[in-house]
């Protein structure tokens, strides 16, 4: 009311006075009607969120130090799974293999993306979204299928083999044991899986730069590679870190690839968590590396956060 | 000149560039190709066409059964993620309220979530509340998955409509609601479409927090995973594969195609609104 009664005083009438305290009654009025649409607004995705999300990581958490209990074998508040995670244990080890893969995955992902993303925005014309919705339509469709076919075509009964096998070049009951529950197996999977996902962030940061960059940095003399070097290349990266932590991110926790084409010997962090919950029903151990996992994630996405244009993933 | 690519360069870019094409393709191309091969292993030699395989698909009870649980899943998915998408989408566009940093980062955490670890945390939930796992507890884990995919898909489209279009009818007398309904949602339909698609099929593939949650009506992910261990199942999930993947790639892409479209159109109509405007 104050600020309303200070312009009241210094311009005059009793009309204008009772029409600006209407107005700001009014305004005050709308306001509030305002705050309470947007309170419905956000009740009923924030409220989903919170039910089915945010107290589930919670209960996971409070799992893990032993502050909830389900089983009879859970100790009562305990760091005991931690201490047994963060020291002395294999799967620490299964962690780093984990980080070290995803590492190799996503700069293979990116390196095979970037040419793809370079000819849509700057070669490609007028074709260009045509041409980019036939690169990302094949990441819209199934995820584990598309696994699936790589696995019937590299496993050792499978496409790939028994091609060889037919042409004479492998003999009857021969076949190459890399191809098939092999580290290769799991790298060439998730590079094949993701290299949609990745060409589009950085399609859009190619997409966004200023072409008379490239002109005045030729104007002046730079050869083409050179513009690229110096130009283009640098003028993409948040993109490319961006397209680069969106892969890193989930291929550290992956479950599915490993299992189906890499086998046991190249099991990623995601299997051991999936094997602490269904194969050893050790819940309080699997969710110190659940938790594990989760802090591991929060700490790259604080560092890396604004790299992550999430609205590439829908335009 | 081309700044950004000499005539050879052009050459050897277009060749990598449809290297690269065949390589995403060709694994596709190779799974019609021997969902049709008159074989039961799934490799060479080529040993004719049959369609016998996507025949004992089709009578075989359970396959359809898991078929029949994830469209289910799936429906009951995309309809709540839509209706909770529809708000949250407004909400990010129209609206500036305190919190908003950390609405749209809960909103967008999904994302990012190592799907293995939701899917224990739901487990772990459901076990601290008593809730029997079903496909109902599987749909619980998908909407929040398919929330950010169906909110990104709206907020683009939203931001096109211009908020003068709701106010102007507001003026005119409609309540919020009805100004909402009857100017906003209808310009949303494409994008709208385009979520509960997104949404359908992105809870149709999930198979790793079903795998923690599924109860003993496995989806058809979770059915296809366990048919994996019987070669002699291997050529009918391959041709069911093929029929899925298909009628969700041809969905998707159709929707988005038309999603295209209709922004185009909603851009050159706004266009039109303006400059009559700007010349009155």
């Amino acid at each position: 009311m104050g600020r309303g009664q200070g312009v009241l005083t210094a311009t005059g009438t009793a009309v204008e006075a009772h029409e600006r305290a209407h107005l700001s009654e009014e305004a005050r009025r709308a306001r509030r009607r305002a705050r309470a649409s947007t309170l419905g607004l956000a009740s009923s995705p924030v409220g989903y969120l919170v039910l089915f999300f945010l107290v589930p990581v919670i209960l996971v958490a409070m799992y893990s130090v032993g502050a909830l209990t389900l089983l009879p074998k859970d100790e009562y508040l305990s760091l005991q799974p931690w201490r047994d995670l963060l020291f002395g244990s294999i799967y620490l080890g299964v962690f780093w293999r984990s980080v070290q893969m995803a590492l190799i995955v996503s700069v293979g992902a990116v390196l095979l993306a970037y040419p793809i993303a370079y000819v849509l925005a700057l070669v490609a014309g007028g074709r260009k979204y045509t041409l980019l919705l036939l690169i990302i339509a094949p990441f819209l469709t199934s995820y584990l299928l598309r696994v699936l076919a790589l696995r019937v075509i590299l496993q050792e009964e499978g496409v790939v083999n028994s091609f060889l096998r037919t042409i004479g070049a492998l003999g009857a009951d021969q076949s190459i044991g890399w191809l098939y529950n092999s580290r290769f197996a799991v790298y060439f999977v998730l590079i094949y899986v993701w290299i949609p996902f990745v060409a589009l962030p950085i399609f859009v940061a190619l997409d966004n730069l200023d072409l008379a960059l490239l002109e005045a940095s030729s104007d002046l003399g730079a050869s083409r590679w050179r513009t690229f070097r110096s130009v283009t290349l640098p003028l993409s990266m948040p993109g490319v870190i961006g397209a680069f932590i969106f892969v890193f991110i989930p291929t550290i926790g992956e479950y599915i690839t490993p299992l189906l084409v890499g086998g046991p010997d190249n099991f990623m962090f995601g299997n051991a968590i999936q094997g602490a919950f269904l194969a050893g029903f050790d819940w309080q151990f699997g969710s110190a590396m659940s938790m594990f996992l989760v802090l591991v994630v929060m700490a790259l996405i604080a560092i890396f956060g604004r790299y992550l244009n999430v609205r590439t993933v829908s335009e | 000149m081309n700044v950004a690519v000499s005539k050879g360069g052009r050459r050897t870019l277009w060749g990598l560039f449809g290297f690269l094409v065949v390589f995403l393709y060709a694994p596709i191309v190779i799974l019609i190709m021997f969902s049709v091969n008159d074989r039961t292993l799934v490799s060479f030699p080529w040993q004719g066409f049959t369609l016998r395989w996507y025949r004992t698909f089709m009578q075989n009870s359970a396959l359809l059964l898991a078929l029949r649980t994830s469209a289910m899943i799936a429906t009951v998915t995309a309809i709540v993620t839509v209706a909770l998408a529809i708000p949250a989408s407004v909400l990010f566009v129209r609206r500036r309220f305190f919190g908003k940093p950390f609405v749209s980062a809960l909103v967008l955490s999904p994302l990012v979530i190592p799907l293995v670890v939701f899917g224990i945390a739901l487990l772990i939930l459901f076990n601290t509340l008593a809730v029997p796992l079903s496909p109902w507890t599987v749909a619980v884990g998908h909407i929040v998955i398919a929330l950010p995919f169906a909110v990104l898909t709206l907020v683009p489209r939203l931001e096109r409509i211009p908020a003068y279009l709701e106010e102007a009818s507001r003026d005119l007398g409609a309540s919020a609601m009805t100004a909402f309904r009857s100017i906003t949602l209808p310009l949303m339909t494409p994008a709208i479409v385009s979520s509960f698609l997104i949404s359908f099929v992105i809870s149709f593939d999930e198979v790793v927090i079903a795998s923690f949650i599924a109860g003993d009506e496995p989806t058809f992910p979770l059915y296809l995973f366990s048919q994996l261990r019987l070669p002699s199942r291997l050529p009918q999930v391959i041709a069911v594969a093929v029929v899925v993947m298909l009628a969700s790639g041809i969905l998707v892409v159709a929707s988005e195609v038309w999603r295209r479209i209709a922004n185009h159109r909603l851009e050159r109509q706004i266009a039109l609104v303006e400059g009559e405007e700007a010349i009155a």
